[in-house]
């Protein structure tokens, strides 16, 4: 007893650190004593973490749909048109200025990509689908993918092109050999390869440039993208600066992280991806602070005669506001390992039902925990302030 | 005073459920709102998902016709997939039929120049015969398409999405390099493929393609049936007349095409359905608590109620009926609090947001489920309640 009579009257550091000992001590003895009502005031809080988690993963799933396809492609600086959009629409340019990049010191190469819209149709008939046609030179390796640099031989083939395995099942069989009229043309599948179809399309299709020009009814120029790489001493943004100075203004250039950003602006707030699932994870946050609220409001409520008690015996707001804030904190770190874990089942859920690639980075998984702590010691501070109310004198 | 008169007096006069509602009116208001939050959750996902198709509809549902000639390998109703001009002669040689008009259409071709950045964007283009009876319902097109008369005239989506710069006062503007004129505006809205709708006249739209109307492929023939007429009738004979490589629907069947691709092909109704499914968890553990704190301060209150000689079964009707009440106090403001969110997303959005009866009973089923759930896990508590214990 003399020892929780020090508790309150020694404002030294040392003292202060015995006040949170005990404290937490008192915080963890209500947690366990009630062994049901603590379980089911974690699995609000699980429930509320994992909500914001979901959220989450809708609101990065799309930009990073969006990215998906450049992220499988080998550049250090991508070139593109003034009038660039994204990466679906990215308008075209000259191919002149991929030579006059290639020339540049410490650039080492640059490719074309070029993108067009076409028709996928069986040669028995049935529906004619929309496909998203990619032109490349393979012998340049601009695909990180496996599937397509080592089918070099195949895509040269005449009339022969690659399928993304993703392209949806509405296409029939996507069998190497199986003939296609690709825009009124007699091709031949040579092979899929596993990359994704990100926001291109239902359907993708790579061939090498030579069959794109002769089914698409394109020439070498204009070209969509030119994928720029450097030598391996260059530095990504001094060249950029560079070639922003010697090129003519009819094209631009993105560094990685700068072609990450347009296109991550561009999804979030140029579609209403950003709105609907930013609003989501907005309504996901004060769900989370509503559920959090009411666990330890009720555990105060139905702890408060013993508050009183403890102030009537001398206790002061603070050290109880200090039960209150880590028995938060307890209830919050406990329920979220298993909601982060429960979160990547649900992110393969939504990799495999939408195609999109959302994966729980440690910067998102720390984003959430972050975002829970302040919450459990805002709804702390919330709920303490029922604490004050505890009158020793009335509770009895 | 025996059992039977205290019966008289609490069960069927003192309405006990309301009583304990109203009794604490800060309370009230602290659990109302717990549940209006998950309520608000459930509807507003609810309604992005029907927003969703809805706005992928919009253009075939905004169509004027009873039936509608189609290439049979379309797969959506929104990709060029046109058949030749010739094939009309057929269809008009069909009884019955009122009128026909060819309706041009483009997804991938036209890009507007926005005034706002000056640069080219995709946009969703339709066009028509002026002169013909109107293709469209929506007004805005219908009773202005006889400005399209003049030359390279369009009329454009004031819905459109804001970087096209539509909504504002635009008068001119290049598309696909052309210079264009606006004469006039609707309002129609985006969808998830197209940014901004542009209606010209079918002579406006040959010339984009070096051609002209007499010769250029239809993307689909909207049709009217005489009045009176039997539309199945005359769909069979327009289906005999016609080679098998055109299709024959009509306008439920349409709007039922366009919707079954966005089922199939899309991946949004799941997302929306998954948030929906965890408003309903979020709002059974709100609930639960709400009723179990409730429940907890008023179990002397019940155990007396049992002492006197009430029964279990009046008890549990009582505490699910101010369950009931409970999540009816939490949805009334929350549908109404929902009719403000829904107009402020939809207009930042432009997704056509609406509470509809189907919405608005969904939410309520859901609501009351989650309450009565909730109400039926905490209610053993005052089954278990010891009159003798208590006090």
């Amino acid at each position: 007893m003399a020892q929780i009579v020090g508790f309150e009257s020694t404002p030294t550091r040392r003292g202060t650190m015995r006040t949170l000992r005990v404290s937490a001590h008192l915080a963890w003895r209500i947690l366990v004593h009630e062994k049901g009502r603590t379980a089911l005031a974690l699995a609000g809080v699980f429930i509320a973490i994992l909500l914001v988690f979901i959220e989450l993963g809708f609101f990065i799933a799309v930009p990073q749909g969006g990215m998906l396809v450049y992220d499988h492609m080998r550049f250090d600086l991508l070139l593109v048109s003034t009038d660039y959009q994204f990466q679906a629409q990215p308008w075209q340019f000259p191919r002149e200025r991929l030579t006059q990049a290639a020339s540049a010191t410490g650039v080492a190469g640059a490719t074309p990509i070029y993108f067009a819209g076409g028709s996928w149709q069986d040669p028995g008939g049935g529906l004619r689908l929309d496909v998203f046609l990619i032109g490349c030179d393979p012998a340049a390796q601009p695909f990180a993918v496996p599937d397509i640099e080592q089918r070099q031989d195949i895509l040269a083939e005449t009339d022969t092109f690659l399928v993304d395995d993703t392209t949806r099942s509405i296409f029939g069989p996507l069998t190497t050999g199986r003939p296609v009229d690709i825009d009124d043309r007699r091709m031949v599948t040579g092979g899929r390869y596993h990359l994704g179809t990100g926001f291109l399309g239902i359907g993708v299709v790579l061939m090498d440039e030579a069959n794109f020009f002769r089914v698409a009814h394109r020439s070498r120029d204009p070209v969509n993208l030119g994928l720029i790489t450097l030598a391996p001493a260059a530095d990504a943004g001094e060249v950029a600066e560079q070639l922003r100075k010697t090129l003519p203004g009819d094209v631009q250039i993105f560094t990685r992280d700068e072609l990450t950003a347009h296109e991550n602006a561009y999804w979030t707030t140029r579609t209403s991806v950003g709105l609907i699932f930013g609003s989501g994870l907005l309504v996901a946050l004060i769900v989370g602070l509503m559920v959090l609220y009411q666990t330890l409001a009720t555990q105060i409520a139905r702890n408060l005669p013993q508050f009183a008690t403890m102030k009537a015996i001398g206790y002061g707001d603070a050290s109880l506001a200090a039960v209150v804030a880590i028995e938060a904190a307890i209830v919050v770190v406990t329920a979220f390992f298993p909601a982060a874990a429960a979160a990547m089942a649900v992110y393969a859920l939504i990799r495999s039902e939408t195609l999109l690639p959302v994966a729980l980075s440690a910067s998102s998984v720390a984003a959430v925990l972050a975002a829970t702590l302040i919450m459990s010691g805002a709804s702390a501070f919330l709920s303490i302030s029922n604490l004050r109310r505890a009158d020793p004198a009335e509770i009895f | 005073m025996t059992i039977l008169a205290l019966n008289r007096y609490v069960s069927p006069r003192v309405p006990l459920a309301w009583r304990n509602l109203i009794a604490d009116k800060k309370r009230l208001v602290r659990t109302s709102a717990g549940i209006a939050f998950a309520v608000l959750l459930m509807l507003v996902q609810l309604g992005f998902e029907r927003s969703f198709f809805d706005a992928s509809l919009s253009a075939v549902r905004e169509l004027d016709g009873d039936l509608f000639v189609m290439n049979a390998s379309k797969y959506r109703f929104g990709t060029r997939n046109p058949f030749a001009h010739n094939e009309l002669n057929a269809i008009k040689k069909v009884t019955d039929i009122a009128s026909v008009a060819p309706l041009y259409g483009d997804w991938q071709d036209f890009f507007w120049t926005s005034p706002i950045d000056n640069k080219p964007h995709l946009v969703r283009v339709f066009a028509f015969d002026p002169d013909a009876p109107p293709v469209f319902l929506l007004s805005g097109i219908a009773d202005q398409q006889a400005a399209l008369r003049g030359d390279d005239t369009v009329l454009i989506d004031s819905r459109s999405r804001r970087f096209l710069g539509m909504d504002g006062s635009v008068r001119e503007t290049k598309l696909d390099g052309e210079m264009v004129y606006v004469v006039g505006k609707f309002s129609l809205g985006p969808d998830f493929m197209s940014d901004g709708t542009v209606i010209m006249s079918d002579r406006t739209f040959a010339k984009f393609f070096h051609s002209t109307p007499a010769t250029l492929p239809i993307e689909a023939a909207v049709i009217k049936v005489k009045p009176g007429e039997d539309l199945s009738g005359v769909r069979q004979r327009l289906t005999a007349a016609l080679p098998s490589t055109l299709t024959v629907m009509t306008k439920p069947e349409l709007v039922e095409f366009e919707r079954n691709f966005q089922a199939k092909l899309s991946s949004a109704a799941p997302i929306f359905w998954l948030g929906a499914l965890v408003g309903f968890v979020v709002g059974t553990l709100i609930s639960y608590q709400i009723i179990f704190t409730e429940l907890s301060d008023r179990l002397p209150q019940y155990a007396t109620l049992k002492g006197i000689g009430y029964k279990n079964a009046f008890l549990i009707g009582s505490v699910l009926r101010q369950a009931l009440l409970t999540g009816l106090a939490g949805y009334i403001p929350a549908w109404f609090l929902c009719l403000a969110v829904y107009r402020i997303i939809g207009d930042i959005a432009l997704l056509p947001l609406h509470m509809t009866l189907q919405v608005t009973l969904m939410s309520l089923a859901l609501t009351l489920g989650m309450c009565l759930f909730a109400a039926a896990i905490a209610v053993r508590r005052v089954i278990a309640a010891d009159p003798a214990e208590i006090f």
